[in-house]
């Protein structure tokens, strides 16, 4: 009998890996750190997900349930690991409540931190109310309230979404692109005009980068079905004249300053790195890389394995990824769980 | 095609024929003024690597032409002529012609350096704007700068006594960017202190202005310091493929 998997992280990663497991009759222990299962789309309460255009409530909440109705998974909630100890077949994993759990092998699948809006002062975040996230726009639409201005409820004549905001900024550390946000800004912009059809969508970029399938179903589409407006500038600064959201910067097209009043302000913020990397790094002995991800190992030899026998890793705790990804590293990974406790069951037995 | 805004047409691209006469019909004269194409026809390929070769003008490469630099500036917000995002590009891709219609304006940067803060690539757009200014002098487009004019001439006597002295920059920096001696701003500045500053001070300025005293032992730092000097004017103007005499 091989010993269960550890599953660190209840996100869209960890979720496929432990169904996946599950399906090919390997049990599995999935650790989740919040009270809740389903990660960032469930946690921080996304509407509708790119590319399906499902609710993250029904997409993601389908995979928690098929997880947590499944007797080969055992989910422990509001549980963290805080010591791991063992090689690759025979692990254990002691929680902070002193509770241990002996694995084969363990998946990290902790996911990524929202990038703090506050650490780029100038674009008002923290200062305006009317300043928000992409978070706090997808909770507007997925609780339907609708998108309405936090200062005093009304309907946006105009909004602005400011793209890379914690991304692509060597000015704070952040040098990588988070991949996701253009196309989840174009998503929220064409929610934006279905929903309130009188108000006007300006999006702010500097490069746009709705790859792949994206670009018909996102970027072409939220500019000839929507009409959503694409202006190529950075902003300078968000300020106000009292009454609305003043956003100026340069319209590098026109060569122009521009000083543009707005309703609402929308910043496409970024996927840091996992806060508690430093400290996932040091409890279960793998690397990260220069940016602060963990680091996984060359995809070319390995299969989601770092520099740990027997530790893989998968989704957003790899770099920024997007939900479909996860779910696939997810998959890659219990298959290179599958193959490590194989591999040990055997050298036990000769 | 008769023009009526030629206000907002570069003069040299517009074009009269005094005889002139094409499929048949006369287009001759001032109703049938012309606008000549702006094609850009070529790009010199060596400008990135010249202003990169000049000290600040390193990382000129990185620019991705976000806007930060120009919203920021402290110029452009009183000229909006003045635009190093734009420069920037110019030069990335060699378009010099475009580039020196604004070498007038190009060195009035004030190195305040709020685009180097701004600036998301780390290009540090105040370096690159020195770089240019600096480019502009070398390949004789532009005169030297004022500020150069008063940075040669506060070098000049550094290197010569390790020392400056305040009286003699300010003269020679008047005579070299050919302003009057005598200014209201500096009488009023020495009258005042001679006002406040105590005697003793004001007898060791007064000596100073007379002896120029050298820093001791300044034989053997100016020699490296000249030697270092000489070293770097050549190399950027071999960068520039200028001549080898030195820069001054
Ligand atoms: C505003 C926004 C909108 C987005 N919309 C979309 C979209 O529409 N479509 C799309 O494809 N992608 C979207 N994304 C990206 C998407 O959020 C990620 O691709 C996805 O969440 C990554 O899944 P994951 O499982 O790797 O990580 P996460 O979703 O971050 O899950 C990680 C899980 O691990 C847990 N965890 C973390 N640390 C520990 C620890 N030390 N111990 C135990 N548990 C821990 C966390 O609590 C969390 O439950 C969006 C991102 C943002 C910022
Ligand atoms: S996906 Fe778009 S908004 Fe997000 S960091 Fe990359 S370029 Fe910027
Ligand atoms: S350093 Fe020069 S280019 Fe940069 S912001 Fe100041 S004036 Fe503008
Ligand atoms: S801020 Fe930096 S990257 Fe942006 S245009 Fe200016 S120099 Fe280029």
């Amino acid at each position: 009998m091989t010993k269960p998997v550890l599953i660190v992280g209840g996100g869209p990663a960890g979720l496929s890996a432990a169904h996946a497991l599950a399906t090919a009759g390997q049990d599995c222990v999935l650790v989740e750190k919040e009270a809740v299962l389903g990660g960032a789309p469930i946690l921080s309460g996304y509407a509708k997900l790119v590319p399906s255009h499902e609710w993250a409530k029904d997409a993601i909440g389908g995979m928690v349930d098929r997880v947590k109705n499944n007797p080969r998974v055992k989910v422990m909630t509001g549980a963290e690991v805080q010591s791991f100890d063992g090689d690759a077949g025979n692990f254990t994993a002691t929680m902070k409540d002193g509770k241990k759990v002996e694995a084969g092998a363990t998946i990290l699948a902790t996911g990524f931190t929202h990038f703090d809006s506050v650490n780029k002062p100038e674009w008002g975040f923290g200062t305006y109310p009317d300043v928000v996230t992409t978070v706090q726009v997808e909770q507007m639409l997925s609780s339907g309230k609708g998108v309405r201005c936090p200062s005093d409820g009304r309907v946006p004549d105009r909004v602005a979404i400011l793209l890379c905001v914690g991304s692509r900024d060597r000015q704070i550390g952040r040098e990588w692109c988070s991949k996701i946000c253009c196309t989840v800004s174009a998503n929220i912009a064409m929610e934006i005009r279905e929903s309130l059809p009188n108000t006007n969508v300006y999006i702010y970029y500097m490069d746009i980068r709705t790859f792949g399938l994206y670009e018909g179903d996102y970027y072409w589409a939220s500019q000839e079905e929507y009409k959503v407006k694409y202006i190529k500038a950075r902003i300078a600064e968000v300020t106000s004249d009292g009454k609305r959201l003043l956003v100026k910067g340069e319209d590098t097209l026109v060569k122009r300053p521009i000083s543009i009043p707005f309703d609402m302000v929308v910043h496409a913020i970024g996927m840091d790195p996992n806060v508690d990397n430093m400290t996932l790094s040091s409890v279960f002995g793998v690397d990260l890389n220069k940016y602060g991800y963990i680091d996984k190992r060359s995809t070319y030899a390995h299969l989601a394995e770092t520099n740990r026998a027997g530790v893989f890793v998968a989704g957003a705790a790899t770099g920024p990824e997007t939900i479909d990804d996860s779910i696939a590293q997810g998959q890659a990974a219990a298959m290179a769980a599958l193959n490590a406790l194989h591999a040990a069951h055997k050298t036990a037995a000769e | 095609m008769p023009i009526h805004e030629k206000s907002l047409i570069r003069p040299e691209n517009l074009v009269t024929h005094d005889d002139l006469v094409i499929d048949g019909v006369d287009v001759s004269g001032h109703w049938s003024t012309f606008i000549k194409g702006r094609s850009v026809t070529d790009y010199n390929e060596a400008m990135q690597d010249e202003i990169a070769a000049l000290p600040g003008g390193e990382n000129i490469h990185r620019c991705w032409q976000c806007g930060s630099c120009t919203n920021a500036c402290t110029v452009n917000a009183v000229n909006n002529d003045f635009n190093p995002r734009y420069w920037i590009y110019l030069i990335r891709l060699g378009m010099e012609e475009e580039l020196l219609r604004d070498k007038d304006i190009i060195w009035q940067c004030v190195s305040c350096n709020k685009c180097t803060y701004a600036c998301p690539r780390d290009v540090m757009p105040e370096g690159v704007m020195k770089a240019t200014a600096h480019w502009l002098e070398l390949k004789g487009h532009t005169p030297k700068s004022p500020s150069t004019i008063f940075d040669e001439e506060f070098t000049r006597q550094i290197i010569k006594t390790g020392k400056i002295e305040e009286t003699r920059v300010i003269t020679r920096f008047f005579r070299g960017t050919g302003q009057p001696l005598r200014q209201n701003w500096l009488e009023a500045l020495i009258v005042n202190l001679v006002k406040r500053f105590p005697v003793f001070y004001l007898m060791r300025l007064g000596l100073s202005v007379v002896f120029r005293p050298k820093t001791r032992g300044w034989n053997k730092a100016r020699h490296a310091i000249n030697e270092y000097v000489h070293e770097v004017e050549e190399a950027n103007r071999k960068a520039l493929g200028l001549g080898g005499e030195g820069a001054k």
